[in-house]
């Protein structure tokens, strides 16, 4: 039967490709028939394999349900003798394809045990261009069942599976057809899945009496559920059109679901049943309540709805149509197309963006391993019930929100300049590095502050959980200081070998560690490393040396018994976090209050003497010189100069003295006698009138020959 | 000087500075009173943070923060007196007016991070809520709330009230617009103080106080201790909301983008400098705010080989010194080192020099007396052949402008009425006329190009 299918299926591009929306429905009538029964014999199919799963453990029932597929469909399919040959690449895209096929279908059967087979039947069993467009109106799950989390664990599934069925769709041409790469993927994650059922098996002892009798049902099962409603699922969509065939394949689905859950524990059926009653304690699990017949008949509804204007919508006739705009269902459709298919390719490039530069992408995966250590430690601090934990890996996230922004500004700051950001984005690393500067400064005086506290009145600590917990988060930052400060190191030259001898020692040299932290801090002051990775690498050494504190009054207290070890440490702490904190405020202060660049204050004053000297020039005014960002010092001068020499030669000059001086944005005004009349003709108040005489008798008096400057 | 000195002895000299300048904005009057409200606001602030400690509130922690909040405005409405006072310095060529904006973002972000830090509390509280003692929760609400009220109220804080006014409306403001504008419809006289919107630190106060209250009675009345975590959230959140306009609106003052609101006006300006005559591009377009209002810039333009680069400039400036206060503007021309086709033996002497990158320029005499007022760069009624760029032999005409003093009051004169209405062609004509070197150069010149085999482009 399945043979005849695919067959169809594979003549079904050559005639059917190119054909019509509309073809004659008479001849549709057999498919759609067809699709009807086999969603009929699904719904059979998952209520007998929720019995099933009453017994069988929910790994051991995929691997199953994996292998019988397999088996029939490499049977069927021939995929190894058919078809051209697989590169190494497009295997390990099966593979991928089979991982997220087997978490989906464990999030299936996981959320079937949970709601029962009804409720999976109405929320799971939604073609893709249903939820596609269910989901770009606002969803709201009416489904409430007795199992939310169940709910929510479909939902979840049911989202994986439309994204898992799109992404799917390109690899399925890459292979060589949807079935091949079914039947590839069904094997893949069988050998996956193999040695868990393996582990499990022989761990846990099996609820299974004799599995000779549980044959009859996979087989129902692996047949209504998985290889029957493939292929014609796939013949039918080939056939028909996508939303057509949704449309009648939810109807069926759904009744036969409803029909189903009245009537599954009834005795009559009971009869019928393929499979012993080994679960037939409480009849009341299948029981409908009137809200699931109701949100039934509502999914009913809604599918039919949501499968026909998805329809129209991708049309696209009706747009130019109304002089107002389209109407509004167009619109959605087309605003979901287009986030649906630009959310990941933002996530992508963004990816891309973050890991090309070497600041960015250290910070990224400085991030991640720090989410990952406050992950591990919520969780943790959740599963054992320890606040102390808890509070710490909230701490940690607070600690990471810096690290985000220290992220973002290093991905804005490769911007393009626009009309508002004249400069470009370049001074955002500025500017986060001076309120990372000051989330630091906040830092330390709320530690400085709870630690005067606790001077006054020492608590008592319990010491025991702290040292696993500081020891990891010290390690973490460690690995975090080597990598900024490595990347530091490439522009200065700083040294290296502290940061890798210091990794091993955290037990011991505590002290010396901190110092050696503190003086680096201070060294990175001097440079120009750009304030952002500054900010970020303070950011990272306060977390260390708090580490490290905590290590150090853990181990005072349980050696010697000094309660107040802790607030003193922690003073200590905050002291130096404030000292080394400073410079970065100084230097970003600087920048922001648009001071000429210290570094360059030398080579300017030499550059504004050369430029005196210039042949030709009487005076120069309102010379500013700042530095915008890491890499541009931009600077604007007015050049007063005698009327017969020529502007741009001046503008030349004066361009390659200031060039040479580290200027590399630049605005020269060259200004003559000339100019000052015309602006005197041409300024109508008064007070400028003034002030422009007072230049052009300054001007006359230099012209006279005594040049004063 | 003030360098120097601080080069000389750095260890003194910092706190020296300060306690000199603290004297100097200390001699005016005003900052008597700021600082009046400084000590007591430090008072306050430590009665409120021991009251914090004793009723175990973190409600009150967050609204005492707006207390703290209040003391930085404090410290920037003395910054900001004393920048009136100050000079630019050599170092701080622009001045000091960005120290206000920097103030200002300053104590938003802190406040915010405050705000931040007690978010972080709370969660950590939501675990393990422990008991809040009332006892003084009431007593301290009120006390901060009518100092801060007071505060606000009495003295005129310059810098955030200008952003208060100037930044987006927060969300908070939002949410009470509709509020107060119902409220305005039955009680008119208070549309003063509610309507266009809000003062958002009042609101802020207010609503605080308002978190404080509903905590102070559910707790006494329930025991519902969580509630004051929960209003400490929405302390914080509403922190975030007031705060976060304020210091996106002084970041982007601090990032030196060109704030939205005078695009327009510049656009409008540019277009008109871009139609000034001889003026063929204008391009590196910054403008950026100074301080608080003041805006600065630089710009390009480029011009017509043969154009006036004086004139133009003068223009130029004009046009945009409406708008911007510090405005430089940098004329170029391209290819002005070729040589000039320029009738004579001027011509000849500067073919010598073209590979040379000085051109010593021979000492034209003047040709004509060229009248400042009648020397109007406009666009005559038949327009001049235009131009190419790049396009090699271009005339370069060096005028040398007449060198003696005009008696100033006759360029006043003179000013107001042609140059006023500059871009009419008719009061232009005089302007043609006395050029008329000029005009012959021009109408000699397309024949010329013409076998130059570019001919001149339509200006853009």
């Amino acid at each position: 039967m399945e043979e005849k299918y695919g067959g169809d299926v594979l003549a079904g591009p050559g005639s059917g490709g190119l054909g019509p929306v509309d073809v004659p429905s008479a001849r549709l009538t057999k498919y759609i028939v067809l699709l009807c029964f086999t969603k009929f014999l699904k719904a059979v199919g998952l209520f007998e394999s929720y019995d099933l799963l009453k017994v069988v453990h929910i790994i051991q029932f995929i691997f199953i349900l994996k292998l019988g597929t397999a088996f029939f469909m490499v049977l069927f399919q021939k995929p190894f003798s058919s078809g051209k040959s697989i590169t190494k690449h497009q295997w390990i895209k099966i593979f991928k394809h089979a991982v997220a096929g087997c978490i989906i279908s464990l999030l299936w059967f996981f959320g079937l045990t949970l709601c029962g087979p009804l409720r999976t039947l109405l929320l799971f069993e939604h073609s893709d261009i249903v939820v596609i467009s269910l989901l770009s109106v606002l969803f709201t799950s009416s489904g409430g069942g007795p199992a939310k989390g169940g709910v929510l664990l479909l939902v979840l599934a049911l989202c994986c599976k439309v994204g898992f069925h799109t992404a799917s769709r390109k690899l399925s041409i890459d292979v060589g057809g949807a079935k091949r790469l079914q039947a590839l993927s069904h094997l893949v994650s069988v050998l996956l899945l193999c040695p868990w059922v393996i582990v499990l098996s022989v761990t846990t002892e099996s609820k299974v009496e004799s599995w000779f009798s549980l044959i009859m049902p996979f087989t129902t099962v692996i047949f209504f559920v998985m290889i029957l409603d493939f292929y014609v699922d796939s013949i039918c969509s080939v056939k028909m059109e996508v939303s057509k065939c949704a449309r009648y394949g939810s109807f069926p689905i759904f009744i036969s679901a409803l029909l189903f859950g009245n009537f599954w524990t009834h005795p009559i059926t009971d009869q019928l049943r393929a499979m012993n009653k080994a679960a037939h304690q409480e009849s009341t699990e299948h029981v409908l309540s009137g809200g699931v017949v109701v949100s039934a008949i509502f999914f009913i509804l809604s599918a039919n709805i949501l499968s026909s204007p998805s329809k129209r919508g991708q049309k696209g006739t009706l747009i130019g149509y109304s002089p107002e705009g389209t109407p509004l269902y167009n619109f959605m459709g087309d605003a979901f197309q287009h986030s649906s298919h630009s959310i990941p390719r933002f996530i992508k490039e963004s990816l891309k963006q973050i890991l090309e530069e070497n600041d960015s992408r250290q910070i990224f995966y400085f991030l991640c391993l720090n989410m990952l250590f406050t992950f591990v430690e919520l969780f943790y601090g959740v599963l054992t019930n320890s606040l102390g934990l808890i509070s710490d890996g909230f701490h940690m996230l607070f600690d990471c929100s810096a690290l985000v922004m220290g992220l973002f500004a290093a991905l804005m700051s490769r911007w393009k300049a626009t009309r508002i950001f004249s400069y470009g984005y370049g001074r955002i690393e500025i500017l986060s590095g001076f309120i990372n500067g000051l989330f630091l400064m906040v830092i330390a005086f709320f530690v400085f502050m709870e630690s005067v506290a606790r001077l006054i009145d020492p608590p008592e600590l319990d010491t025991h959980m702290l040292t696993p917990v500081s020891v990891g988060g010290l390690i973490v930052n460690l690995i975090g200081i080597c990598a900024f400060s490595h990347a530091h190191n490439h522009s200065h030259g700083a040294s290296q070998g502290s940061c890798h001898s210091s990794d091993h020692s955290h037990s011991h040299h505590l002290h010396g560690h901190s110092d050696h932290g503190h003086g680096h801090s201070h060294g990175s002051g001097g440079g120009g490393m750009n304030a952002n990775m500054r900010g970020v690498f303070l950011h990272v050494l306060a977390d260390t040396l708090g580490s490290i504190g905590v290590i150090v009054s853990t181990i005072l207290i349980e050696q010697f018994g000094w309660f107040i070890a802790d607030p003193l440490c922690s003073l200590f702490i905050a002291i130096l976090i404030f000292l080394s904190v400073i410079p970065l405020i100084k230097d970003a202060c600087q920048v922001l209050l648009l001071r000429l660049p210290p570094e360059y204050e030398k080579e300017l004053h030499l550059a504004l003497e050369k430029i005196q000297k210039i042949e030709g020039l009487i005076s120069y005014r309102d010379p500013h010189f700042w530095r915008h960002s890491a890499s541009i010092v931009a600077g604007t001068i007015h050049i007063q100069v005698t009327s017969d020499v020529l502007e741009q030669r001046i503008v030349q000059q004066v361009t390659g003295i200031l060039k040479d001086a580290g200027v590399n944005n630049l605005t020269i005004q060259v200004e003559k006698e000339a100019y000052f009349q015309h602006m005197s003709g041409l300024s109508t108040g008064f007070n400028d009138v003034l002030a422009m005489t007072k230049q052009m008798e300054s001007m006359k008096y230099y012209r006279d020959g005594t040049y004063i400057m | 000087m003030g360098t120097i000195h601080l080069f000389r002895k750095p260890q003194r000299s910092f706190f020296g500075k300060l306690l000199q300048e603290f004297r100097l904005v200390a001699a005016d009057r005003r900052s008597w009173k700021i600082l009046l409200f400084g000590a007591i606001n430090l008072t306050c602030t430590g009665f409120l943070l021991m009251w914090c400690s004793s009723t175990n509130s973190i409600a009150l922690t967050a609204y005492t923060y707006l207390t703290i909040f209040d003391l930085f405005s404090l410290m920037t409405c003395l910054i900001s007196y004393w920048i009136m006072m100050r000079k630019p310095s050599p170092v701080y060529s622009f001045g000091f007016e960005r120290l206000e904006v920097l103030a200002v973002f300053a104590s938003t972000v802190l406040a915010q991070l405050g705000a931040l830090f007690i978010l972080k509390e709370s969660a950590e509280r939501f675990l393990e809520q422990p008991e809040i003692h009332t006892g003084r929760l009431l007593v301290g609400t009120f006390v901060a709330l009518s100092f801060n009220l007071f505060t606000m109220l009495s003295i005129r804080n310059k810098p955030f009230a200008y952003v208060s006014e100037a930044a987006s409306t927060s969300w908070l403001q939002e949410h009470v617009a509709d509020l107060s504008r119902s409220l305005c419809g039955i009680i008119p006289g208070l549309s003063s103080i509610f309507l266009p919107r809000m003062n958002p630190f009042v609101l802020i106060d207010l609503a605080g106080a308002f978190a404080l209250c509903i905590t102070y009675m559910l707790i006494e009345i329930n025991n519902y201790f969580a509630v004051d975590t929960a209003s400490a959230i929405a302390i914080a959140l509403m922190t975030f909301g007031t705060m976060y306009p304020m210091s996106v609106y002084s970041g982007k003052v601090l990032l030196q983008t060109t704030p939205p609101h005078v695009i327009g006006q510049l656009d409008k300006l540019i277009r008109e400098v871009s139609t000034l005559d001889g003026v063929l591009e204008v391009r590196n377009e910054h403008f950026w705010t100074l301080g608080f209002g003041s805006l600065a810039g630089s710009v390009h333009v480029r011009i017509r080989r043969d154009a006036n680069e004086q004139m133009v400039l003068a223009h130029v400036t004009n046009r945009l010194y409406t708008l911007v206060s510090t405005l430089t503007v940098q004329i170029f021309k391209d290819d002005w080192i070729r040589p000039a086709l320029l009738s004579g033996p001027v011509a000849a002497n500067v073919l010598n020099f073209s590979d040379h990158h000085v051109i010593p320029m021979p000492p034209l005499k003047g040709t004509d007396e060229l009248n400042p007022v009648t020397s109007t760069p406009a666009k005559p009624s038949s327009p001049p052949p235009e131009f190419s760029f790049n396009t090699p032999g271009k005339n370069v005409t060096p005028v040398i402008l007449n060198t003696q003093m005009r008696p100033y009051g006759l360029g006043l004169n003179h000013g107001h009425i042609p140059y006023s209405s500059m871009l009419t062609p008719g009061l232009a004509v005089p302007g043609i006329g006395a050029t008329p070197g000029f005009r012959t150069n021009f109408t000699n010149l397309p024949g010329r190009y013409g076998t130059n085999n570019r001919i001149g482009q339509p200006r853009p």
